[in-house]
């Protein structure tokens, strides 16, 4: 019940985000907006598809291709958006070196349940988020302009709340809210709030 | 036993007739809409493929696999288009449309050898339903590819996520429609109305077709 209820407010912020990005994208033609539109749209039907699924055949999908693949496009868009308000590039850190050592864990811990092949696909893509990220906040410090921290920030922040709802669906079981799992995947919920600020900011840094 | 390779030959021989006697714009609008049937062909040996190999029904399959390997499917002939031919965007619309009307015809011939063609009211809700639905899956990719069309990085990777979106969309839709009565009849309508919203959005889209360079 617990859950489902976590489900329905996940789905319901995805829409609210996708309807702000989708008309910020129509008015202010911005690319930025759009991206973020096609990040939470494809995160929404990631989720529709696998509650329909809760709901009709009561268990989740599997095999569950097209829910593993409508995650990993919202990764992928995910790192577009923070591409798409990057102004210059500089050569990454070697600390960030430590970030694959982190996900290549985590995937080697996943992999005991899930599938091979999803896990390293997350570990690639979650290790781009992340030094992406890490990248960015550490890039703003060094300059003046510091208006995207707050992407670079909230897509940290994303990536921290998945990992622990992955996590605690690893060691925790049942639909109550004593269960990690869904105040973590409660937090992932508002990273898009956090996202639709983030981006308006980093794109009013853009045009003034 | 169904035979959709001869449902494919009676369809595909007059189009194949007419694109060897037409030129330019009808020829390669009559040719994406047969490519469209091949790859629907194509897609459904494959589906039947992977399910016999994943030891999955053909319900489960329809629901988990099926629009995967259509909607990659829809993709070859565009991406075969774009790799071969190096065409304009403008031409990228109305290519994408075409094969998804082609898919979805010869989807709908298989569905009426099938299943027979009795019920008028199923049929035509079926029609619109699975018609806009293909429609609206190739429409996404293509608003997507006008959009993120200028570098190569966004058009390598919003054409993968767009790929995802149409189908996640499909998976939801065949969802939807294998249920009962009012929810199925939702998933028919759902295509329809996001059909709509996609068509006005590319109408306003079409006076202003670049976005600012972020």
């Amino acid at each position: 019940m617990i859950e489902t209820i976590e489900n329905g407010l996940q789905l319901a912020l995805t829409v609210v985000c996708i309807t702000v990005a989708i008309s910020k994208a129509y008015f202010s033609r911005s690319r930025t907006w759009a991206i973020l539109a096609f990040f939470s749209g494809i995160w929404f039907l990631g989720d529709l598809y696998w509650v329909l699924f809760l709901v009709f055949f009561g268990d989740t999908p599997d095999p569950s291709y097209i829910t593993d693949l409508s995650w990993f496009a919202a990764y992928l868009f995910l790192l577009l958006l923070m591409n798409s308000v990057e102004t210059e590039k500089k050569k990454m850190s070697k600390v960030l070196l430590l970030v694959p050592l982190f996900t290549i864990g985590m995937g080697v811990y996943y992999m005991q349940w899930g599938q091979y092949l999803t896990n390293i696909i997350d570990i690639l893509l979650m290790s781009m988020l992340i030094a992406h990220s890490i990248h960015g906040l550490m890039k703003l410090t060094e300059r003046k302009n510091r208006k995207n921290r707050m992407l670079y920030g909230t897509v940290l922040y994303f990536c921290i709340m998945e990992y622990g709802a992955w996590t605690a669906s690893c060691i925790f079981e049942g639909d109550t809210l004593a269960n990690p799992y869904i105040w973590f995947d409660i937090g992932l919920s508002l990273a898009f709030v956090l996202l639709i600020v983030a981006v308006g900011k980093a794109v009013d840094n853009e045009l003034y | 036993m169904n035979y959709i390779e001869n449902v494919f030959i009676c369809l595909a021989i007059p189009l194949f007739i007419s694109i060897i006697f037409t030129r330019s714009t009808v020829r390669l609008v009559l040719t994406f809409m047969l490519s469209g049937m091949v790859v629907c062909l194509l897609s459904s040996y494959i589906s039947t493929f992977l399910s016999g190999s994943l030891e999955i029904d053909s319900f489960t399959a329809s629901l988990t696999l099926v629009p995967i390997v259509e909607e990659l499917m829809k993709m070859v002939p565009l991406v075969l288009f774009i790799l071969l031919f190096e065409p304009d965007v403008e031409m990228l619309p109305c290519s994408v449309l075409m094969i998804a009307v082609g898919f979805a015809t010869f989807e709908n011939a298989c569905y009426l050898a099938q299943n027979g063609a009795e019920s008028f009211q199923h049929l035509l809700i079926r029609g619109f339903g699975t018609g806009a639905m293909h429609v609206v899956c190739g429409a996404l990719v293509a608003i997507g590819l006008m959009l993120l069309w200028d570098k190569l990085w966004l058009r390598m990777a919003g054409a993968l996520g767009l790929l995802v979106v149409a189908t996640t969309f499909h998976g939801v839709y065949n969802i939807l429609v294998s249920q009962k009565s009012s929810t199925a009849i939702i998933g028919y309508v759902i295509p329809m109305v996001t059909s709509v919203i996609v068509l006005i959005a590319e109408r306003k889209l079409e006076k202003n077709s670049n976005l600012r360079q972020d």
